[in-house]
């Protein structure tokens, strides 16, 4: 057995060139898929029971999914140029298709919010005020229309649907990086996606909601549910590469098993999906806040350890490539501001569809179907 | 005799057979190609024995290229070797391989990369995004965001200097003659003899990309993620100084 020993005396350093922008959209893009998924039964299938549930995950999906273009873009390094994407045809890029559809989502997700919120639109023009007229106007004359919410909600769940294809394949297709190229990827993005949608409904439940019970035991039976493909996934994707059954998925999990850092992250990622789990199956009323918390911080964590830890995997050099978040727009305040962006869109929807639905002033009756 | 800088020659051997040893590529890649001149194929060989590890070409490709600081589109990769006891030192100059199937160029959402007739990859700055999806996509390292123009950037053979019937600054500036350059469609040229009888070899060939740099006395152990102690960067000195005491009591 020869012993030989390499240390790297001189290479470069090839810096993180998908920025923590980045993480904060797939994040951001994710939860919006989520949300929109779990917003469908109580509005575009208009099962009442799923309504409250549902218009917290329109929010969700809403708040989200207006904010992550915008921490895209920022991702650019020449974000001026964004147009340069709709003047060709580039077919084989993935991030083309994905400048297609992600204004189609958007799109859609906007005429499909409108169309659930029309009906509250619709009670907030009935009342006494100023502002009156502006919400007849956004209503366009009229109320609830469960045959327009279904086809807007056929809509967005197509652009959902290509969304969650999109960014799953566009990273997954990435051969030079053996994290990121494994057919697995896309349904793990999909599944954190749907678990930190749910853990960010949990939240929003108890502060821009009534903290309605029953919403918190069904969307902590959805997370449990969620969490549970999450480990599913996992699972099988560890197991594919700890037994060598299949190549690209033993080559992902080669180019981190020696690092300790990666050890504690795969640890701590266990612990971060594991615990939600079990507190929400044990104890599904009163604990949404701690599992959504966790969950939704589960889902960042996801999308951090495969973007900014994925880059720090060198593609020649020796080792690994250190990082250091920085403080500027590159980091710190890139994730801060896209926060701040997402808490500006909650803020202004629910000013002006006021969460959770109460009678609006000047109403002595309280508003249909409450 | 040093083929690589004296008898380089734009003009001669125009030839449109390609040399034996390699395929050609797929038919849609050739088909989107731009620019250039189909006649030739334009190639390096590196023979890494007669590298001495200067960092000449670094240098030179930095100052030709006005490559921003702290920035590479070439450097040569030098590794402390031990075996069984022995000491060496390992050089591997690294730059863009020019590849004949090259994954950055699918990628690229606004067709800023492309790959001209003579194989040279390049990128057109002022269409480029910087989306950094091509930076993503090369199994080499080879490319990164240029902060001065902020988009992508990567070695050109230095397709301005060859344009002129010069030699890339690497090869130009190589004092031992370890980088030679030339037209792999020439049969005769000095790479095209190397590629066809010294059978060398490539990084990474089970990426698929069919690399167009070739490497003369390529050890394995460095043709893919080099397995070894990385020292440079470190913000601690402590990790090497632990590795090499390790290494001296192994």
């Amino acid at each position: 057995m020869m012993d030989t020993s390499i240390v790297e005396v001189i290479n470069v350093t090839r810096e993180v060139a998908w920025l923590p922008w980045a993480v904060q959209y797939f994040f951001l893009i994710g939860l919006s898929v989520g949300g929109v998924l779990l917003s469908l039964p109580g509005y575009a299938f208009a099962h009442e029971d799923w309504r409250k549930l549902g218009r917290i995950a329109l929010l969700v999906a809403l708040t989200c999914g207006l904010a992550a273009p915008v921490s895209l873009l920022s991702d650019l390094h020449q974000p001026g140029r964004f147009w340069h994407f709709y003047v060709v045809l580039r077919p084989t890029s993935w991030m083309w298709w994905g400048s297609i559809i992600i204004p189609f989502y958007v799109t859609g997700l906007l005429v499909y919010g409108w169309a659930c919120f029309r009906e509250e639109l619709q009670e907030q023009g009935r009342v006494d005020s100023r502002l009156a007229a502006l919400y007849r106007l956004a209503a366009l004359g009229g109320g609830r229309d469960d045959r327009l919410i279904r086809y807007a909600g056929l809509v967005v769940l197509t652009g959902a649907a290509l969304v969650a294809l999109y960014t799953g394949t566009e990273v997954a297709v990435v051969r030079a990086r053996p994290l990121w190229h494994t057919p697995f990827l896309p349904l793990q993005f999909l599944a954190t996606a749907l678990a930190g949608a749910t853990g960010l409904v949990l939240l929003l439940n108890r502060l821009a909601a009534d903290g309605d019970r029953d919403v918190e035991r069904v969307a902590n039976q959805l997370l449990a549910g969620a969490l549970g493909a999450v480990m599913l996934f996992g699972g099988l994707w560890l197991a594919l590469g700890l037994f060598d059954l299949e190549r690209t998925h033993a080559d992902a999990l080669a180019s981190v098993a020696g690092s300790e850092a990666w050890r504690v992250t795969a640890v701590w990622a266990v612990a971060a999906t594991a615990v939600p789990f079990v507190i929400a199956v044990a104890k599904p009323v009163g604990t949404g806040l701690l599992t959504g918390l966790i969950a939704v911080h589960g889902a960042w964590m996801f999308r951090w350890t495969v973007f900014i830890g994925g880059q720090t995997v060198p593609k020649t050099g020796a080792g690994f490539y250190e990082y250091a978040l920085p403080a500027g727009p590159d980091g710190l305040l890139g994730i801060v501001g896209t926060a701040g962006l997402w808490l500006f869109l909650l803020l202004a929807i629910t000013a002006v569809l006021p969460t959770p639905r109460r009678a609006a002033p000047g109403l002595l009756y309280p508003i249909a179907a409450e | 005799m040093d083929q690589s800088r004296r008898n380089f020659c734009l003009g001669f051997g125009a030839a449109t057979v390609g040399a034996a040893t390699l395929s050609p590529a797929p038919a849609e890649a050739v088909a989107a190609r731009e620019g250039g001149d189909p006649a030739h194929r334009w190639g390096m060989v590196v023979d890494v024995r007669k590298c001495v590890g200067c960092q000449a070409c670094t240098v030179a490709c930095i100052m030709e290229n006005d490559v921003p600081e702290n920035s590479f589109r070439t450097i040569v990769s030098t590794y402390e070797v031990t075996e069984q006891g022995r000491s060496g030192t390992y050089m591997l100059p690294r730059l863009c391989n020019h590849c004949e199937d090259p994954p950055c160029i699918p990628v690229c959402p606004t067709g800023a990369t492309f790959q001209r007739e003579d194989g040279i990859v390049v990128v057109d700055n002022t269409v480029c995004v910087g989306c950094a999806y091509c930076v993503q996509a090369c199994p080499y390292d080879a490319r990164f965001i240029n902060h001065e123009t902020q988009t992508a950037d990567k070695c050109t053979f230095c397709v301005h200097r060859v344009e002129a019937g010069l030699l890339p600054a690497c090869v130009e500036t190589c004092v031992g003659g370890a980088r030679i350059f030339g037209d792999l469609k020439d049969p005769d040229s000095t790479v095209s003899k190397l590629v066809r009888e010294r059978d060398p070899k490539v990084l990474k060939p089970e990426q698929g990309t069919q690399p167009r740099v070739f490497y003369i006395g390529l050890d394995p152990k460095f043709q893919g993620k080099v397995d070894g102690t990385p020292t440079l960067w470190r913000p601690s000195p402590q990790p090497h100084a632990d590795a090499y005491a390790g290494k001296e009591n192994a």
